[in-house]
């Protein structure tokens, strides 16, 4: 095993957010869904498998949104840390080279994401109970995310080693979320309103763009019937896709001058 | 062992090495001296592959370090200034880890860990944290990090700074011995007097090129018996302005340093010239009680070589 992802994991569960953000992360799941559940449920005209739809919907956009802001906190500081500390340098002599140091600093932040995802899995699965959602959805709410999470940690990586602190690099991070979910969002509302508002099948694929770099657009898709949005799946993790291997390339580029930083 | 050509390097926007040649013969324990910013540390970057250099050749063991990064690195041991430790870490993890990073085979990491502790004293610290250490034990540990893969030479980048002076002497003892098994090492320090005792040879270095001393050496070899000095202490009764004054009379004579009751003379020319001097202060009522010529330190030379003005 690569030596870094060990090093990684054992100090990351030794820091202190290591316990508390699993914590919070599940205390504002589990608070949001009680919400959700007790709204539902008033309504005495809802069905079980509405309450279960419903149900789904909130867990996996909540746990998208929360992801979203807790996978920078870990992989943007993964590499300033180490400037930080003066440990760079004493990694970089060794006969780890820029992809080992890179994929040992990406596997420890996207694992930790991870298991706060898969901690979420038992509060996601519940929905069965109440029918209108079956494994196929789940499976793909669950890859979505993690694709989605894979793209903002390798982004959070590339930040982390252009700067040499990591407030710089974790604010720059936020910056990029930003970007990809609201900023997109609103290019595409202005495109759509200059292109006459016209049905999604219609519009040009100009339009549509923005949309592709959106997270939660790329989860929304995921849950659409399968004659209808599964190209725009693809299409949305193909940019994923692209994204994360441009910021792997440019942080292995910079992590082979990183003999200057140091 | 090291060969340094007409090395150049610009980085941060300033001159880093502008034209450094170095040559350290195998099993040297050598010695890199000169001012802040006179390329030291540039040039022990770029012999640990940290920095590529711009222009000129640089060869460690036969490798050229661009070119052969990873033989470089499994030739050398290299601590930086400030050496950088995982204070979260255990110790024995820390050299566990690092002995990974070097890619040690399973039975051949229990042995190098266990003698890294060994060698750094920390056999029963090992379940510590790092940061529960001290400045001198952290300085042991990131040494016996540094030797954990078994390098061939040593580079270190001032690894006396901040060290009490229990340490620094535990510090030379370590070199020496490592020196005695065979290991080349390269050495900056600003501590002049480890480095006279600890050398064989020292290279004078500032603003990214040789430097010379006051008779042309670009390299001092300490094993050699050191040349008398034009440097002479002079010892008096009573006042010493007038000796600096009477001394000052004298062509060629110039004063370094003026103390209560001692001056420091430099003499050009022959002992002739210093015995005209004294002549020169006696017969001019100055009570002198100790007349001797001081063998040049490597201080002196230094100061000489860079005209002792601080950076």
């Amino acid at each position: 095993m690569n030596p870094m992802i060990g090093k990684e994991l054992r100090q990351r569960m030794r820091e202190r957010r290591g316990w508390i953000l699993p914590s919070i992360y599940l205390a504002t799941l589990g608070a949001v869904i009680a919400l959700v559940y007790y709204g539902m449920t008033k309504q005495t005209s809802q069905q079980g498998w509405e309450i279960g739809v419903g149900l789904f919907m909130t867990v996996a956009y909540t746990q998208l949104v929360l992801l979203l802001l807790m996978a920078p906190i870990f992989s943007a500081g993964a590499l300033t840390i180490e400037k930080e500390q003066r440990t760079l340098a004493g990694l970089l002599t060794t006969l780890l080279g820029p992809l080992q140091i890179w994929w040992g600093k990406f596997a420890a932040s996207l694992l930790y994401v991870l298991l706060l995802l898969v901690a979420g899995l038992p509060v996601l699965s519940a929905v069965f109970a109440f029918g209108g959602i079956g494994p196929w959805e789940v499976a793909m709410a669950t890859i979505t995310t993690v694709v989605i999470l894979a793209t903002i940690s390798a982004i959070s990586l590339y930040w982390s080693s252009v700067f040499r602190r990591s407030v710089h690099a974790t604010a720059v991070s936020y910056v990029s979320v930003i970007v990809m979910t609201a900023v997109t969002f609103i290019i595409f509302l202005l495109a759509q309103e200059m292109s006459g508002n016209q049905s999604w099948n219609q519009m040009a694929a100009a339009v549509k763009a923005p949309l592709f770099f959106n997270p939660v657009f790329f989860l929304t898709v995921g849950f659409a019937p399968a004659a209808q949005l599964y190209p725009e799946w693809v299409q949305c993790a193909a940019v994923s896709l692209l994204l994360a291997v441009v910021s792997v390339l440019l942080t292995l580029r910079n992590l082979r001058r990183a003999g200057e930083m140091v | 062992m090291i060969a340094v050509e007409q090395i150049r390097k610009s980085y941060h926007g300033a001159r880093g090495l502008d034209g450094f040649s170095l040559k350290v013969a195998e099993g040297e324990l050598f010695g890199l001296v000169g001012p802040n910013g006179a390329g030291k540390t540039t040039l022990i970057k770029i012999l640990s592959t940290l920095l590529r250099p711009d222009a000129g050749k640089a060869q460690i063991a036969g490798w050229d370090v661009t070119a052969h990064p990873r033989e470089i690195k499994r030739t050398v041991g290299y601590m930086p200034d400030q050496p950088g430790l995982y204070q979260d870490m255990r110790v024995r993890e820390f050299l566990e880890f690092f002995a990974n990073a070097f890619h040690l085979p399973r039975e051949r990491r229990r042995i190098a860990v266990d003698l890294g502790l060994e060698r750094s004293g920390l056999a029963a610290r090992g379940e510590d944290f790092v940061e529960e250490l001290s400045f001198g034990m952290k300085q042991r540990l990131f040494l016996a990090r540094t030797l954990l893969h078994d390098p061939k030479v040593l580079l270190l980048d001032e690894p006396a700074t901040g060290l009490d002076p229990l340490a620094r002497i535990d510090l030379r003892h370590q070199l020496r011995e490592l020196n005695a098994r065979g290991i080349t090492i390269l050495i900056s320090s600003h501590i002049l007097a480890d480095l006279e005792d600890i050398c064989t040879r020292v290279a004078l270095i500032g603003e990214g090129k040789n430097a010379a001393d006051a008779e042309g050496n670009n390299f001092i070899d300490l094993r050699k018996a050191a040349l008398p000095s034009l440097i002479y202490e002079v010892e008096v009764l009573g006042d010493t302005a007038q000796a600096a004054q009477r001394a000052g009379e004298m062509p060629g004579v110039k004063v370094m340093e003026q103390h209560p009751t001692q001056i420091v003379l430099e003499i050009q020319g022959e002992a002739a010239q210093a015995a005209q001097l004294l002549k020169h202060l006696v017969t001019g009522g100055v009570d002198v009680v100790k007349f001797a010529r001081r063998i040049a330190t490597l201080e002196d030379r230094y100061q000489r070589a860079f005209g002792g003005k601080p950076r």
